[in-house]
């Protein structure tokens, strides 16, 4: 597509943007609420699992970003209970997957169930799609921040096609995806979250040429500098935070390991008590029979590596023996 | 012969008095051996012998000061004579004793006194190793060790009493039968595989183990290296796994630097073709790793998931179950994360793939518990593998497209040729250097499909 088609299909989705937004009242009382109502917390949660799961069946980020759509625009409308909020989110991941999806690709309701170690059937899925799709009047894909993103990214290779292999859709979309799991960023404008994701990317390969593309845009779309300082604020301090080992530290429900029951026998079966005394052995062992072959067995802990199964030497083998094992 | 006077003076009539004359005619009435195959002969002689063992057996038990020095060689010769024997053959070649009920020892009812006889005399306060030394010798041992094989798992069972006790007892024949055990062991692997004494022989090196000084002896490390290892290749394994796992793992808790010879050698010996095997040394690692050291777990961790990664794809259920339940172990989890850096691009592949492919739903399942907890441990690393293993798939499917394309267009060419003329030395097609076809794992070098000549 050229240059000013793309930007032509940018002004159509800046104009649509705002619909797809969640309420921000709704969202605030999320992020203020505690236990016994659904917290910014288990959303965070929710949206990783989502993301597991659409990592795990091999859907695209489209369908992750969609769903991520669905869910905050729902909870932002609905007081929904943290018993359902799991049933919410996969019917939300399956109701992206039916528009984003190959036929083909698509893993059937009771498979994203079980996978999801979820508690509730497959027809209750099908009935909370059914409220989902009533409720945000749901018909086809949402404007989010990878539309903006990948439009940007088209942007910017029609001015620098030179620059194709250095900046990674890929990448981009890994980062927004970090940014999506947590419900801070679902106040922002999509088109103001994927340009600073951009010029952060942008700032990381130290390109002036790009940096001065994205201003492009910016002007484009008359983003204020103000809005683009703030959210470029939180986005560093976001993928910062993703990428330091601090994350590692799952504290969320255990996930089940379910074993066959032949497995589960044999687990542990070896942590017997032995019945025999231990006979601890005396310095006075020393002074035992001559062909104990200690003198040759000398040998460093180097060689015990190397000579493993090569040799069959010293008295410890016992002369009639050497040739098999040689031979073996 | 045995000459039965009526009206036997019991041994024990006068509790815990000693009657050492007494004593030692009992015993040497019980030196004839009676036949138990024949079970109809001698029934009362065999009754009578039973329960003067009996009285032997109380008399050791409750009485003080009963042992002279002329007792110790009569207790000897006359246990020697009883279970010293040459072992009967096995019932058939094939005995498979993971199978096959094993043969009991038919003079059980004696054989149990005069084992219970025996070990009760060797653990009596009175009992003084330095006396007993001079009929407890070698030759004793060797004799003691050849029962081992016996096929009566009770005999077995009593025997490793003995041999543990006198081992504990009788120092200066220590390396002598670490020595023997270190042969039988070896035949066993080597020559024969056929040893029925090998869990109950573990066993009592696993006390003994257990039992080590630091720093361990040379000959110990060798011992480990040489014997124990090699003794994981053997058919008949899960007999006697669970004692050599424990062998194992006090070795290592006695002497961490031993990790890695260790490990490299069960990776070494790993089973490639007995499905049930692998599962024991599956057992059998996750036995080490609850006890690694973390600077020795960097060592080996890149062969050793190399392994487990290739486990994890096995299609034998069983086998890829037991290593994705490695994720379920927190202080393994724990080590896993440190080194996640290493550890996952080891993995991503294989788990990736088995969790499209595999057959069995329930693996599918604890590969996303594998991935997701790969996915918090190491957040950009997974983002990168993710990514280098889908335009890896995404390069491998268009050339597979490609491959398919440049078939079709090969099909349609022959079809517009004309047939080829029969002789020897015409193609239809001229030769087309090495294209492999999709799924072939042969050569591939792609030939001519002209007609066979007849």
């Amino acid at each position: 597509m050229d240059a000013v088609r793309l930007m032509k299909e940018l002004r159509v989705n800046y104009e649509q943007e705002v619909d797809f937004l969640p309420r921000e009242a709704g969202l605030d009382l999320i992020v203020s609420a505690h236990g016994g109502q659904i917290t910014a917390r288990s959303r965070d949660v929710t949206v990783e699992d989502l993301w597991s799961l659409t990592s795990f069946f091999g859907y695209s980020t489209q369908s992750f970003v969609q769903a991520v759509s669905l869910l905050d625009r729902f909870l932002a409308m609905m007081r929904v209970q943290p018993k359902h909020l799991s049933c919410v989110s996969l019917s939300c991941l399956h109701l992206a997957a039916r528009v984003t999806e190959e036929e083909c690709d698509l893993t059937p309701a009771d498979e994203l169930i079980r996978i999801g170690q979820c508690r509730f059937t497959a027809s209750d899925l099908g009935r909370m799609e059914k409220i989902v799709t009533e409720k945000l009047r749901f018909k086809s894909k949402a404007v989010t921040a990878l539309t903006f993103l990948q439009l940007y990214h088209q942007i910017t290779l029609t001015h620098a096609t030179y620059r194709k292999e250095t900046l990674s859709l890929e990448k981009l979309e890994a980062q927004l995806k970090a940014c999506l799991c947590r419900i801070a960023f679902s106040k922002a404008k999509p088109s103001v979250l994927a340009l600073a994701l951009l010029r952060q990317e942008m700032k990381s390969l130290q390109s002036e040429d790009m940096l001065e593309i994205s201003f492009h845009i910016q002007r484009h779309l008359k983003i204020p500098d103000a809005e683009l300082q703030l959210w470029s604020e939180w986005v560093a301090r976001r993928l910062s935070d993703y990428a330091s080992p601090k994350c590692s530290k799952p504290n969320h429900r255990k996930l089940q390991w379910i074993v066959s029951r032949r497995t589960a026998q044999n687990l542990h079966s070896h942590r017997s008590v032995p019945e025999l005394p231990t006979i601890p052995e005396g310095c006075w062992d020393e002074s035992e029979s001559e062909d104990s072959g200690e003198d040759v067995m000398s040998s460093g802990d180097e060689s015990l590596c190397s000579s493993l199964g090569s040799d069959a030497e010293g008295p410890f083998f016992p002369l009639h023996l050497r040739r098999q094992y040689l031979a073996a | 012969s045995v000459s039965c006077s009526k009206g036997q003076v019991p041994l024990t009539s006068a509790l815990g008095i000693p009657q050492p004359e007494l004593f030692l005619k009992k015993l040497q009435q019980c030196c004839t051996v009676f036949d138990f195959m024949d079970t109809l002969s001698d029934l009362k002689m065999k009754e009578y012998k039973r329960s003067t063992l009996n009285e032997l057996v109380d008399y050791v038990t409750i009485s003080r000061g009963y042992l002279t020095e002329q007792a110790y060689p009569e207790v000897v010769k006359m246990v020697s004579h009883n279970i010293f024997r040459t072992l009967p053959p096995s019932d058939s070649n094939e005995f498979d004793p993971e199978e096959d009920e094993p043969t009991l020892e038919a003079s059980w009812p004696h054989l149990q006194l005069v084992y219970e006889f025996f070990i009760r005399f060797l653990e009596s306060q009175e009992f003084q190793p330095s006396i007993a030394k001079k009929y407890i010798d070698q030759k004793f041992v060797l004799q003691l060790l050849e029962l081992f094989d016996s096929e009566d798992p009770r005999e077995r069972d009593y025997l490793k009493t003995v041999l543990h006790r006198i081992y504990g007892k009788f120092l200066g024949l220590r390396a002598f039968i670490r020595k023997q055990i270190n042969n039988i062991f070896l035949r066993f692997v080597y020559e024969t595989e056929h040893f029925n004494g090998v869990a109950e022989l573990l066993e009592i090196l696993g006390s003994i183990i257990n039992g080590f000084a630091l720093p361990l002896k040379a000959e110990h490390k060798q011992f480990l290296v040489k014997v124990l290892i090699p003794l994981h290749t053997v058919r008949s394994l899960s007999l006697f796994h669970a004692q050599l796992a424990y062998c194992i793992v006090q070795f290592l808790e006695k002497d961490p630097t031993l990790t890695e010879p260790v490990i490299r050698g069960l990776l070494k010996f790993w089973p490639k073709t007995c499905s049930q095997k692998e599962v024991m040394f599956l057992g059998e690692l996750e036995e080490i790793l609850d006890v690694i050291e973390p600077t020795q777990f960097v060592k080996i961790q890149e062969p050793l998931f190399k392994q487990i990664s290739r486990c994890v794809s096995s299609p034998h259920f069983q086998v890829a179950e037991r290593a994705l339940y490695y994720w379920n172990n927190e202080y393994i989890m724990s080590l896993i994360e440190e080194n996640s850096s290493v550890i996952l691009p080891i993995m991503f592949a294989s788990l990736y793939r088995i969790s499209k492919e595999h057959w069995n739903p329930a693996i599918v399942a604890l590969v996303y518990n594998v991935l997701k907890a790969f996915m918090e441990m190491n957040s950009t690393l997974f983002d990168e593998l993710t990514a280098t293993y889908k335009s890896d798939r995404q390069r491998e499917k268009k050339k597979e497209k490609e491959r398919e394309e440049l078939w079709k267009k090969l099909e349609d060419l022959e079809l517009k040729q004309s047939p080829a003329p029969r002789s020897s030395h015409s193609h239809s097609l001229p030769l087309q250097p090495c294209l492999p076809r999709a799924r072939d794992t042969g050569c591939g070098l792609w030939t001519s499909t002209a007609p066979l000549v007849s």
